[in-house]
């Protein structure tokens, strides 16, 4: 099976992240980037497949700026096959709408049987991307999966859903919008590493895509760190049935929630 | 172009609670026609986007609203892709912003918080709980619209239900929400934790560690790669309050946590804390909560 993985470079989740001085965008000074969290758990879930089945190639793709190729490279070093960075110097500036279809646009060139990303990016939370590249390409799609298998020429596909997963039969090509791998995405191996500095990853810059540019492009116009909490009240002393009828009180007298 | 829309989701016969959130918060706005697509039994999103887009091609909605559950989510994101239309989920708040909207929405995994202009035509979908529901309130009058199934290009094959599915409330849907974590030391400590549970009809919530570990299901996780959540009362039950648990959760109205470690995180955030024992404090917090409802 050949499968594309498109993926986001955004600040690694244990960075905390600052707004920056114009109140509307992140302060990108001190910011280690990565993979988007839902996007390595597909790349993972990719390579598990890859695992099973020595015939299948795994491609990743992103699109954005130059700084992303460190992250495609990331992707080639835990064993992706190739990689492709839509980047220049419209990339940035590109609403998500016109990045699907830049997405849509190499994936209709490079033919992949399936496609996954992450559920959502680790940044703007849309989880837009997906679903919205499935509908420019024509394609099903399935939305929160935790595991996917090839079935009858076509793949099955886990999607988490409250209670349980529902299984669900695409038989031709299909996004698949992934909530977690099975398990925990790889490191990269020291060959691995050493095997993807040597890779090139060829760029296309979509302005000579061909796509349509012109899409509405939600506006940030305010950022903030969320509210501050005031210092709770902190019960300390006493055994625990005190603690615990103190604490029920507080819950129905002062906060009533009880 | 100024009609709205609002997409409602319906779940064993009834409309789901975070759709009569948006319905009672849109009668109040003004005209709003409130839709419901149906026939959608075992079927992806597609039906219901291909029919509701085939309308708005001749009704020309300026917003398209919806709750922001995960089918909302996938139906307004393929929505919006189809229509060439602006697009937000999981917004906490909407205003009519001339010739625009405003939403309020999280960024981050929680640790920001902005608020975005999108252009009209727009697609948004919004965070349960965002909006109030009165006790009571009536009920929208719902216009049906049949599913294109004809649209449909995946097959169901079944539902395998988690081990510990349990009939609870969603976790993105509850008002009240008992989480547990490390602190309880094994999976089979949890029977306390979803006593509480049941005591205040909450959903089960669960630290990273915990699922990563595999004492609860994924779906549980509260958090970055888990979810984000808005409730009530938050009781964080031995969670140490990482960084990525508290952004998925500091926006609950009200948070208790217990903890052994009076320096825990989790107390940064928390409104009530109990330090201590949790093994000695929750049978006996248990106990009073019985109390205090059998009191009523």
């Amino acid at each position: 099976m050949k499968i594309l993985v498109c993926i986001k470079q955004t600040p690694d989740s244990t960075v905390r992240v600052k707004v920056a001085s114009d109140g509307r965008s992140i302060d990108a000074a001190g910011v280690t980037w990565a993979i988007s969290a839902y996007d390595e758990y597909a790349v993972e879930l990719a390579l598990e497949h890859k695992d099973r089945d020595k015939e299948s190639t795994v491609t990743v793709l992103s699109a954005g700026p130059a700084r992303a190729r460190d992250s495609l490279r990331q992707a080639l070093a835990m064993g992706c096959d190739d990689a492709i960075l839509v980047t220049g110097p419209s990339a940035e500036t590109l609403a998500p709408l016109a990045v699907a279809r830049a997405l849509a646009k190499v994936i209709e060139e490079t033919k992949p049987d399936l496609v996954l990303c992450g559920r959502q990016a680790s940044d703007d939370e849309q989880g837009f991307v997906g679903p919205a590249l499935a509908e420019v390409l024509g394609w099903p799609h399935v939305a929160t999966i935790t595991k996917f298998a090839p079935a009858d020429g076509g793949v099955d596909a886990w999607k988490e859903v409250e209670g349980g997963h529902e299984v669900w039969r695409a038989n031709g090509p299909a996004v698949l919008t992934v909530q977690k791998s099975e398990k925990e995405p790889r490191y990269p191996s020291l060959p691995g590493i050493m095997k993807a500095k040597k890779k090139e990853i060829p760029e296309r810059d979509p302005a000579s895509l061909g796509i349509d540019a012109s899409a509405p492009a939600p506006e940030i116009v305010k950022m903030a760190p969320p509210p501050a909490r005031g210092a709770g009240k902190v019960i300390k002393d006493g055994d625990a049935k005190a603690a615990a009828a103190q604490l029920v009180k507080l819950l129905r007298e002062e906060a009533k929630v009880l | 172009m100024s009609a709205n829309w609002l997409i409602v989701e319906r779940r064993d016969g009834a409309i789901r609670r975070p759709s009569l959130e948006l319905a009672a918060q849109a009668a109040k706005r003004g005209e709003c026609a409130v839709l419901e697509v149906t026939g959608l039994e075992h079927s992806s999103v597609v039906p219901a986007v291909v029919a509701l887009a085939t309308r708005a091609e001749a009704e020309k909605p300026s917003l398209i609203h919806m709750a922001s559950t995960p089918w909302g989510r996938e139906l307004g994101a393929r929505l919006a892709a189809r229509l060439g239309s602006s697009f937000a989920a999981d917004c906490t708040d909407l205003r009519p912003a001339d010739g625009a909207v405003e939403v309020d929405r999280t960024m981050y995994a929680g640790k920001v918080r902005a608020t975005v202009r999108l252009p009209l035509p727009a697609v948004v979908a919004l965070r349960p709980g965002a909006f109030p529901l009165a006790d009571g309130a009536p009920g929208p009058k719902v216009e049906q619209v049949p599913a294109d199934i004809s649209a449909e290009k995946l097959s169901f094959q079944r539902f395998e239900p988690t081990a510990a599915a349990s009939g609870r409330v969603p976790l993105a849907e509850a008002r009240v929400i008992v989480s547990g974590g490390r602190g309880l030391r094994g999976p089979e400590n949890w029977k306390m934790v979803e006593e509480l549970a049941d005591l205040l009809g909450a959903a089960l919530g669960a630290s990273r560690a915990v699922t990563d570990a595999g004492w609860r299901p994924n779906e549980e996780q509260v958090g970055q790669t888990g979810k984000t959540v808005t409730p009530d009362l938050y009781i964080a039950l031995g969670i140490s309050g990482a960084i990525q648990h508290l952004a998925g959760m500091t926006s609950s109205k009200v948070i208790v946590a217990v903890n052994k470690d009076p320096d825990a995180d989790i107390f940064k955030v928390a409104d009530y804390g109990v330090v201590g024992d949790l093994f000695e404090f929750l049978p006996a917090f248990n106990e009073e909560v019985k109390k205090a409802k059998a009191q009523r």
